[in-house]
């Protein structure tokens, strides 16, 4: 970790949850305390530095990857907060139009 | 014991057929459908179906609606292939139905009070069929706070019928993804490591090491695995990449990259490692060839055959798209690519030519598929 500043309180805990001998406590809170402490980014780059390597087509990777929460910085948490987020796209290849951005409600 | 597993079980893969009972039969590689069997797979897709797919058409025969949530589909089948189980409702909880008419014969509640348990993908059945196994995930709801609870293996009786809390619980290892029972009574759970826990007593032991393994001449494996796989060869894999240093420990300019399989034999409960080609491409499965176990084919946006005794690449051809898993006719002919969108695309193992896509209702995302045998529905 000695090339990683910790940047939030999260990645903070972690750091020092590494210090104490006790990660795996972090590690396991990995979705099921909520996607936001999924600390997997999503990926950007393939394991080469390329783009070659991704699912093809960028909808055939999306449920396998928001349902899990392995995307949380760039899909809706639907494990927690919205969970009906891909009710109205069965099928993301010809329904993505139907999978919009969220906002935060009165109700939620 | 009902009279429907024990017809199964006295038939020993004969076809049965009781008054009142469905009883398909176990398979087994390199059986062909002139004995009165017929290769099926069961697989989940959105919005809420688990399908029912016959292989030798290649069409779906059946959809039964589940409850709740998707995600994340994965299935397993009794013994007796009268009934799928499949786990989903946003993680939470396993369903069982009747293949022959889609009623809903088994359901768990994993919820306990204020502590939710999610599941990944993480669910097994004992080789009579009395039990259903899964890892519990378990969170306790405070109103200012969420605790972390010690995860358990939940035993259900699959006779108890629907809204079924856990027979008896054990603690379990953390960071559980896959699990399989073997013949053995054995439950096996893939975590960091491989562990072999009795279904009985709860004692678990590490049966094969991965992430624990200290071999200087490779790295750590990597491992993604949320896809239960290898019952037509009567194996439970899960594949890894590492990185075997050919010089210093390491040195990554001296080096190999590999992709490899952890292996349960499901009957015996023997495990081992194999390394069987070079990593060129990323894949997420890959499975041996029933009747050829040295030839093993894995997907990604590729399809990919490797010869494992010469760790070389024989032949890659593009797919239409990315499909995370793949699978086997029984008799190892045909190879079933599922998981990702709406359809599961099927190639002939030994020409790779496409030879049709069967559609589905909607994406498949992580749910496996689960081949198998059984008499005509």
């Amino acid at each position: 970790m000695k090339h990683l500043k910790p940047l939030n309180k999260k990645a903070e805990l972690l750091d020092k949850a590494a210090d104490d001998g006790t990660a795996e406590e972090v590690f396991q809170m990995i979705t099921v305390a909520g996607c936001s402490a999924t600390l997997d980014p999503g990926w950007e780059v393939d394991a080469f530095g390329g783009v070659a390597a991704l699912c093809q087509p960028m909808e055939a990777d999306l449920y396998g990857c928001s349902d899990p929460c392995w995307w949380p910085a760039q899909v809706p948490d639907t494990m927690n907060t919205y969970p009906d987020w891909t009710k109205e796209a069965k099928s993301a290849g010809s329904d993505w139009r139907n999978l919009d951005a969220v906002y935060p409600t009165d109700e939620e | 014991m009902n009279l429907c597993k024990w017809s199964a079980l006295l038939a020993m893969g004969a076809q049965v057929l009781l008054s009142g009972c469905d009883s398909g039969s176990q398979s087994k590689p390199g059986e062909t459908a002139t004995d009165g069997l017929r290769d099926y797979m069961v697989t989940f897709s959105r919005p809420n179906i688990l399908n029912l797919v016959d292989l030798e058409d290649d069409k779906v025969v059946r959809q039964c609606e589940v409850p709740g949530r998707a995600a994340p589909g994965t299935v397993v089948v009794s013994p007796d292939r009268s009934i799928a189980y499949v786990l989903s409702d946003g993680f939470s909880n396993a369903y069982g139905f009747a293949l022959k008419d889609c009623e809903m014969v088994f359901s768990t509640n994993q919820a306990d009070g204020n502590i939710r348990v999610k599941t990944m993908a993480s669910l097994a059945i004992s080789p009579d069929g009395k039990e259903l196994y899964t890892h519990q995930n378990r969170v306790k709801l405070l109103n200012d706070r969420y605790e972390i609870q010690p995860p358990l293996l939940a035993v259900f009786d699959t006779s108890a019928g629907l809204d079924v809390p856990p027979s008896r619980t054990f603690p379990a290892p953390r960071q559980v993804t896959i699990m399989t029972a073997s013949a053995t009574g054995h439950v096996y759970l893939g975590g960091p490591d491989i562990y072999k826990m009795d279904a009985t007593t709860g004692e678990y032991e590490v049966a094969l090491q991965s992430r624990s393994l200290q071999d200087p001449a490779y790295s750590p494996r990597d491992i993604l695995s949320v896809w239960p796989l290898g019952e037509v060869n009567n194996e439970w894999i899960r594949q890894y990449s590492v990185v075997h240093f050919l010089g210093e420990s390491g040195d990554m300019e001296n080096a190999e990259f590999l992709w490899g399989h952890e292996r349960v034999d499901l009957l015996t409960g023997a495990t081992g490692s194999r390394e069987f080609g070079p990593l060129d491409r990323v894949l997420f499965t890959g499975m041996p060839r029933p009747g050829n176990m040295d030839t093993v084919y894995g997907v990604l946006n590729q399809l990919q055959v490797f010869d494992a005794n010469t760790q070389s690449v024989l032949r890659t051809i593009d797919l239409e798209h990315a499909y995370y898993c793949i699978n086997f006719s029984t008799d190892g002919s045909k190879i079933y690519l599922s998981g990702t969108l709406d359809d599961i695309a099927v190639y002939d193992a030994d020409s790779l030519e496409k030879i049709t896509n069967i559609q589905v209702s909607g994406d498949m995302g992580m749910s496996n598929s689960y081949i198998f045998k059984r008499t005509v529905i």
